[in-house]
């Protein structure tokens, strides 16, 4: 193990375990009004009226009205209004927010608002909807010829459906008006400058009218990437028209319901295959993107990109669209729409080699992509794919092959076992030129006369270390002990812009340009003196540029790379699933800390098989989401998953810190191929095509087929 | 702000119970949660009564107040009433929760209540003006519907202390921890002479309240082996018949299949 990824103990984490840190809900009362959303309950409607009780002294109703600049969050788009527009389009839509300095009496008045409505007739089954919010469209080869030449055309569907982010911290913003007219918003966040970017123009100020900074954040995992933009709109409005602090922190029930969550996918695979071999595959991809876009168009992107897996496909067509439906907007979640994709492409390939008379493993290392191959896109796999020393590892530690083997064999009795395996990659940083074009991080050392090293950088701490791995590469860059550099939460009046905390990408792009920063300013070093030295992201030479209207070039500098098992035993007279053992090979590049990393695979991977097997979210008929609690929506414990093994593979990437890959969201994207793959098995060799694939799945399975 | 007493003694908690309008709190593992506004408490863990496992000739005396991880601890407390108390939540949940709160929470989840439905226990209920002994069937009449008296408390389960020895429990939770039961069966059989006296069979979580059919039961009791199988095809038919189940967070049919397969299992682990 390189001296970088010795564990340290991380920096928040005494003020954390003992309770002293300060989130957004900690922060004293006095003075500061609290804001409760006033949420349309219909799923599709005009709004004709809206009778607001009589205010006490002190008390708001704050609109679309109270806007001073423009009532659009912006997001990709900007089409996600602050407040309502004429329109609700999904239960749970904010109306307007009531503030005041008394929490029951706010929510008193809020509940005594009476919202007329002319309802209309909501779109709820992705199916059929019709409003197409982004359309792709990519490939290569010649799809129709090898379709004609095919010996067979296989054809399937797959659905996934929503996954919950379940943050222990619910999402929570305050707006606090400062003197000369400034507005200081702050909370749970990944993104402060996108906050920023978006109070601003709902503000109509410039970018010194308003900053933000990100409070201690009790975990994210993309559900605060987007999110907090709004909110922290809202908030901010309200504050503007209140003259006073305002805050709004949601409940349980609120967040589960009302905020962002996975997309839910419909995929369909037509496959040739000609000779035993994969020849062509033409992939209709579809997301649920909820009643506005978001970050539908990014999160599209990512998952049509991976949709044919890590497998070489000659000729290849992609279409990939994301829907509206009168439903909770979707949004950004650990993968990204990689999950999505991922799991349908490795039960596909699965479906055919068993159709074939092989078994899956074998039928997808033949066809396993390797350095110098081009990507889906036409880019190229610059560096080693180590996809077959990891299935050897995982072969190894948990005997994959045999047990394969032996649980192909006819079952009886009670409890029936599987094991299945997934592989895949996560493409660090931002899809295609992101980085370059967008993002154009800058990163920041300021030193201090008493030899003091501060990172000013955007990066928000969310629970994977990053106020922890940053300085200890800036103080081994420096040769300092890691007490002399620290790295605060950002504030955008503090930091420049080194891009928002996602796309596993902070230690990676962030963490380089702070190393280089680090040894510009060793070269510099005067003792007894401040200093600052700054970086700027540059694109690494290799890489084939990136077209997005054509989705063509490398999508991706690198890939962190996965290979999962999954071993299970169903008990066919209750359907319940144990899981015997998972098993993760992860390849995230060398660890910054060996402890963070080790913590974000097993956290990642539990999160994955709770996707897979029991997290199962729904809209009923009214387009409402009834299980909004953790006793109804369940994710699971240590107690589900006790034989988590995961293992590090370390391929070094020479562009990111020390050889450092992406590692936040790999760990999550494969357990549903790998999990459905073994119930498949345990269950009698049946296909098997959603997830997740719960208990009472199982059961009506073992019924239909009198198992 | 909380307001409530927290008597000493049982005499104190029956008077104040009497005379006020008052929510009985043992551990408080679900009343902590529904937080309601402006209840006053009546707090029973200071009350050495309600906090003590006694035995006498027929049965194992629980208080109200013991907690499950007490009982876990305690050998007198049949084994069949330890799996199904070892399953409920976590270890912290465990060490404040209480028998008395589960009944007295009146759901039909409540996983100390299946057994004490299957095992025919009763319960000691006490007032100012005396105490009655009640079955549990008796007292636990539906969705928080219990025969309880504004004036009584929760004293005791009497749970019986021989006869729970060969049993068959399972329960099915959404994960393995920190789960309400999604269905819940308990089954106790015995033999006396090569005929079956025992058969009792419960099913939790699937209805308003625990479910048992003594009616059915009684098709197999005073029979041997032979005959009880030859019956056993008519027997599983009229539980089928009877139970109709609800949907909660899975479906009834769910609930429906799993509790036959269970019902099925428990009289093929016997025998029959």
């Amino acid at each position: 193990m390189d001296r970088i990824s010795e564990s340290v103990v991380k920096k928040d984490h005494l003020p954390k375990v003992s309770g002293r840190s300060v989130y957004v809900a900690d922060y004293p009362t006095e003075g500061v009004l609290f804001g409760k959303l006033l949420h349309g309950k219909v799923a599709r409607a005009k709004v004709l009226d809206v009778d607001v009780p009589e205010l006490p002294e002190g008390y708001f109703y704050v609109d679309a009205r109270d806007v001073p600049g423009d009532n659009n969050v912006n997001i990709v788009l900007d089409d996600t209004p602050v407040f309502c527009r004429e329109t609700v389009e999904y239960i749970g839509e904010p109306i307007a927010m009531l503030c005041g300095p008394d929490e029951k009496t706010v929510e008193r008045l809020r509940d005594a608002c009476v919202v007329h409505y002319e309802e209309q007739e909501p779109v709820l089954d992705i199916r059929t909807a019709d409003h197409v919010f982004f359309d792709y469209h990519f490939g290569h080869g010649d799809v129709d010829k090898a379709f004609a030449e095919a010996d067979k055309v296989y054809d399937e569907e797959f659905e996934t459906g929503y996954q919950e982010q379940a943050y222990l911290e619910p999402q929570g913003m305050m707006a606090v008006p400062e003197e000369g007219g400034r507005m200081f918003v702050h909370g749970s966040a990944q993104c402060a400058y996108y906050v920023h970017g978006a109070v601003m123009r709902v503000l109509g100020c410039g970018p010194a009218g308003v900053h933000i900074l990100q409070d201690v954040t009790g975990g994210g995992f993309g559900g605060k990437e987007a999110f907090p933009s709004i909110l922290g709109c809202q908030v901010a409005v309200a504050a503007h028209k209140c003259g006073k602090p305002v805050r709004c922190v949601f409940d349980r029930r609120e967040d589960m319901e009302y905020t962002s969550k996975r997309h839910p996918s419909l995929c369909r695979y037509r496959v040739a295959v000609k000779d035993g071999r994969v020849t062509a595959m033409d992939i209709d991809v579809k997301f649920n993107a909820g009643a506005y876009s978001t970050l539908s168009a990014v999160v599209l992107q990512r998952g049509i990109i991976a949709s044919p897996g890590i497998y070489n496909v000659p000729n290849l067509r992609v279409h990939g669209s994301a829907v509206k439906t009168n439903t909770s907007p979707c949004g950004a979640y650990r993968g990204f729409g990689a999950p999505q994709t991922f799991f349908a492409v490795e039960m596909m390939m699965d479906h055919i080699a068993r159709d074939l008379g092989v078994d899956s493993l074998p039928f997808k290392e033949a066809h396993l992509v390797k350095q110098g191959d081009a990507t889906s896109t036409c880019g190229k796999y610059h560096f080693p794919v180590p996809i077959p020393a990891m299935i050897a590892e995982v072969d190894a530690e948990c005997d994959y092959r045999a047990k394969r083997e032996r649980y192909a064999r006819p079952q009886t009795g009670r409890y029936r076992r599987g094991i299945g395996m997934s592989m895949y990659f996560h493409g660090a940083g931002f899809t295609g030129s992101g980085e370059r074009d967008l993002i154009k991080a800058v990163a920041k050392l300021r030193k201090y006369a008493d030899g003091t090293v501060e990172i000013l950088a955007s990066n928000g701490e969310i629970g994977q270390g990053v106020r922890t791995t940053f300085p200890k590469i800036v103080a081994n860059e420096l040769n300092l002990p890691l007490e002399k550099v620290y790295y605060d939460h950002p504030d955008t009046a503090r930091v420049p812009d080194s891009g928002p905390t996602v796309a596993s990408r902070s230690l990676m792009v962030v963490g380089e340009l702070l190393r280089r920063a680090a040894i510009k300013l060793r070269e510099q070093w005067i003792d007894g003196v401040e200093q600052e030295v700054e970086e700027r992201f540059r694109e690494p030479d290799f890489m084939i540029p990136f077209y997005i209207d054509k989705f063509q070039g490398d999508a991706y500098p690198t890939y962190a790379w996965a290979v999962n098992a999954i071993e299970v035993e169903v008990d066919t007279y209750t359907g319940i699933t144990k899981i015997l053992g998972a098993y993760g090979s992860f390849d995230v590049g060398t660890p910054i800390d060996y402890n963070v990393v080790l913590g974000q695979m097993e956290g990642g991977f539990l999160q994955g098989i709770g996707y897979a097997s029991i997290e199962k979210m729904d809209y009923d008929a009214k387009g409402r989401i009834r299980n909004n609690s953790f006793s109804d929506y369940l994710i699971p414990t240590t107690k589900d998953v006790p034989n988590l093994k995961c293992m590090l593979h370390v391929e070094k990437y020479p562009d990111g810190p020390y050889g450092a890959k992406g590692a936040g969201e790999l760990p999550l994207v494969g357990a549903p191929g790998a999990y459905v793959e073994a119930m498949e098995q345990a269950l009698g060799g049946v296909r098997l095509h959603h997830a997740p694939f719960t208990a009472e799945d199982t059961l009506a399975v073992i019924a239909k087929e009198g198992l | 702000m909380v307001n409530g007493y927290a008597p000493d003694s049982l005499r104190e908690a029956l008077e104040l119970r009497a005379k006020y309008d008052v929510v009985p709190y043992a551990g408080g593992t679900d009343l902590m949660v529904e937080n309601r506004p402006g209840v006053t408490y009546l707090f029973l863990h200071k009350i050495p009564e309600l906090r003590r496992i006694t035995v006498d000739e027929n049965y194992v005396r629980i208080g109200a107040a013991v907690t499950f991880t007490e009982a876990l601890s305690d050998e007198r407390v049949p084994q069949l009433m330890k799996e199904a108390v070892s399953r409920i939540a976590a270890p912290a949940i465990r060490n404040a929760g209480t028998f008395g709160g589960n009944l007295g929470n009146g759901s039909a989840k409540a996983d100390s209540v299946l057994i004490e439905f299957v095992a025919d226990a009763r319960l000691r209920l006490v007032s100012l003006n005396g105490e009655r002994i009640v079955a549990v069937e008796d007292f636990y009449l539906g969705r928080k519907k219990l025969d309880l008296h504004s004036d009584e408390l929760i004293a005791e389960i009497l749970l019986p202390r021989t006869g729970l020895e060969r049993y068959s429990y399972q329960k099915v939770g959404g994960r393995n921890a920190l789960a309400i039961s999604r269905v819940s069966f308990a089954g106790v059989f015995s033999m006396e002479n090569g005929r079956i006296t025992n058969v009792a069979a419960a099913f939790g979580a699937v209805a308003d309240t625990v479910l048992r059919y003594r009616d059915i039961e009684q098709m197999l009791i005073g029979k041997t082996f032979e005959e009880a199988k030859a019956l056993k095809a008519d027997y599983l038919k009229a539980y089928a018949q009877r139970m109709v189940l609800t949907r909660g967070r899975v479906s009834a049919e769910y609930r429906k299949n799993v509790c036959m397969n269970l019902l099925n299992d428990f009289l093929t682990k016997f025998g029959i």
